[in-house]
């Protein structure tokens, strides 16, 4: 059966034709069945099937979602992906932190009451609170250079972190006036409900300098390293961050001990500690033994890569300065200010420690080459004695 | 070509500038001379609302979000990266703007977590923020999209009964929808000709062919 006869045989079931009848006359004979003339009948057709085409070309360019005209006509499309190799933040609202935070900084320093500390808790986090508390605390027996590295009105932005991830960093830089040091300031913000507080503020050492990070627009990796925030890949550098602060840290103790082929260079704060200690235990060393420990605390290690290819590397190490009394001796603390106001001690019999936090930064070379110290701060924070 | 092809071609091109002419009038005259599109729902379920980039950076124009809370306490709107809206987020009541609909101009809310609110006032993540009482209104630019916009309190006591509405406007999208219309319009026209003069063309034809048989008679 052939196509032709297969339409006559069904169009003859449906009662429409009978055999032998073709599409012409079909038509003629439907336009009679309807009362029209078959060319009428045609036109209807015609028109019918045009109005239904336009009428869902309308339908399906104007609701059909993603390749609609309207969707074409105001450019609608999917969100773009986020970068991951810019900073999270705009320059603008790194400021206003620095601004807000610098501000809380000063006003929780220079007044007090539980307004300043509430002040001080907003500036400053994790070791940055311990040390302004201690610095506050003494405030009374400490130089007054050394009461606020946070009066300078215009923070130098350096740079901020790259890409979403946790923790985030800002690192700022000020000068309190003119021809003094300038201080390095690291604040972080650990997750996105936290915001960023102050962790350091350290003086720079001369001539020490601080080499160019990548532009803000595009944030600064972080490095990885064992005692940090593990966000970057840090491979590359002369030493590794961590290992840096645990030998740096090392070398710092007392009784001293040789270290052999340091990766940093000779720096007056680490002279100037075992020397301090040496004469502390020299002058104590009839009636009480002294030590010192150096302890590089955990998660204080933030290695930032700058655009060179080099790293600043932040770490906090805890000092403790202890006195062991000998038999039937006792040592006059009245000299030592700071002690006698965290203790209430003015002579100890037994046993005596006091706490130090040391906040350094180090430039550290991307291949060769040892690690320069830049920046370094100590701040009593505890003491006790018996 | 043969005068049937010509002919579907024509009906072809007067159907799509019909289209054209449709379209084109039907946005010109939803959008105004502003181009503005405007969308608007109002959420019932207590949490605060979220607006992702899937609807906040849908179109390269910045959009103006307003938020209006009947009881007219404090409201606080805030744009910031789409991670860190969700990581602050996560055990919050939310209602989320899932879908946009053209042209009736509704916005779809999707209610999920039931979570205490978390004030998000403290945060550094937000790269814009507007607070209002009764009603607050922020301009979004495309700058550093994605991102997220979210509508609290303020504080992490819930909203209730706010209503937010999206607004794009762009005055090219106007001009182009003017433009789609006239285009459609002389298509239109020109296709319609064209068969009208294949239909009067055809009656001679017909004419001679009614002569014919006349003589046969």
């Amino acid at each position: 059966m052939n196509p032709r006869d297969a339409v006559t045989k069904t169009l003859a079931r449906l009662k429409l034709s009978r055999p032998g009848v073709n599409s012409h006359d079909l038509i003629t004979n439907v336009a009679a069945t309807l009362g029209l003339r078959r060319d009428d009948l045609v036109r209807i057709v015609r028109v019918m099937v045009a109005t239904v085409v336009t009428v869902v070309g309308i339908v399906m360019i104007t609701s059909v979602p993603g390749w609609g005209a309207t969707h074409a006509l105001l450019g609608i499309h999917q969100a773009p992906e986020a970068k991951t190799s810019s900073a999270p933040m705009t320059v603008d609202q790194a400021r206003k932190i620095l601004t807000r935070t610098f501000t809380a900084a000063y006003l929780g320093e220079t007044n007090s009451g539980a307004a300043a500390k509430a002040n001080l808790r907003k500036a400053y986090t994790r070791d940055g609170l311990r040390a302004v508390s201690g610095r506050v605390r003494l405030a009374s027996v400490q130089p007054a250079a050394l009461a606020s590295p946070l009066l300078a009105p215009h923070p130098t932005l350096l740079a901020v972190s790259r890409g979403f991830g946790f923790p985030r960093f800002i690192i700022a830089q000020t000068s309190a006036s003119e021809g003094s040091l300038p201080i390095l300031h690291l604040l972080v913000s650990p997750d996105a409900a936290t915001p960023y507080r102050i962790y350091m503020s350290v003086e720079m050492v001369p001539p020490a300098t601080v080499s160019p990070f990548d532009q803000l627009s595009s944030g600064s990796p972080l490095v990885s390293n064992d005692t940090g925030p593990l966000v970057a890949n840090g491979t590359g550098l002369a030493v590794a961050p961590a290992e840096l602060m645990k030998r740096y840290a090392a070398q710092m103790v007392f009784p001293a001990k040789s270290t052999s082929k340091p990766p940093f260079g000779a720096d007056p704060f680490a002279s100037q500690v075992r020397a301090g200690a040496a004469a502390v235990a020299d002058a104590v060393s009839s009636q009480a033994t002294f030590t010192q420990t150096h302890r590089v605390l955990p998660n204080s290690v933030y290695a930032v890569r700058q655009a060179s290819g080099d790293a600043l590397v932040f770490g906090v190490i805890e000092r403790k300065d202890n006195f062991t009394v000998k038999a039937d001796q006792n040592v006059n603390t009245a000299a030592n200010k700071a002690f006698v106001l965290l203790t209430g001690s003015k002579v100890i019999t037994k046993a005596a420690d006091i706490t130090t936090l040391e906040f350094v930064v180090f430039a550290v070379p991307r291949s060769t080459g040892k690690a320069t110290l830049v920046a370094a701060r100590e701040q009593i924070v505890a003491g006790s004695g018996s | 070509m043969p005068a049937s092809t010509r002919r579907a071609l024509g009906a072809v091109l007067a159907a799509l500038g019909v289209v054209f002419v449709v379209v084109g009038a039907w946005t010109v005259v939803r959008l105004g001379p502003s181009g503005e599109a405007q969308f608007a729902a109002t959420s019932r379920a207590p949490g605060v609302i979220v607006v992702p980039a899937d609807v906040l950076n849908a179109v390269d124009t910045p959009v103006r979000v307003t938020a209006a809370r009947r009881d007219g306490g404090a409201l606080v709107l805030a744009v910031g990266a789409s991670a860190d809206a969700r990581a602050i987020l996560t055990h919050s009541a939310v209602s989320t703007v899932s879908a946009v609909h053209y042209p009736s101009g509704g916005l779809d809310l999707q209610a999920w977590g039931a979570g205490a609110l978390t004030n998000i006032s403290g945060a550094d993540v937000w790269r814009l923020a507007a607070r209002g009482a009764g009603s607050a209104t922020l301009l979004v630019d495309q700058a550093r999209a994605p991102e997220t916009l979210v509508v609290t309190s303020g504080d992490s006591s819930a909203l209730k009964d706010v209503t937010v509405t999206l607004t794009w406007a762009d005055h090219a999208w106007f001009f182009e929808a003017l433009a789609m219309a006239t285009l459609g319009a002389v298509l239109a026209a020109f296709a319609f000709n064209d068969l009208w003069q294949g239909r009067v063309g055809d009656v001679p034809a017909k004419v001679t062919g009614r002569r014919s048989s006349e003589a046969r008679v």
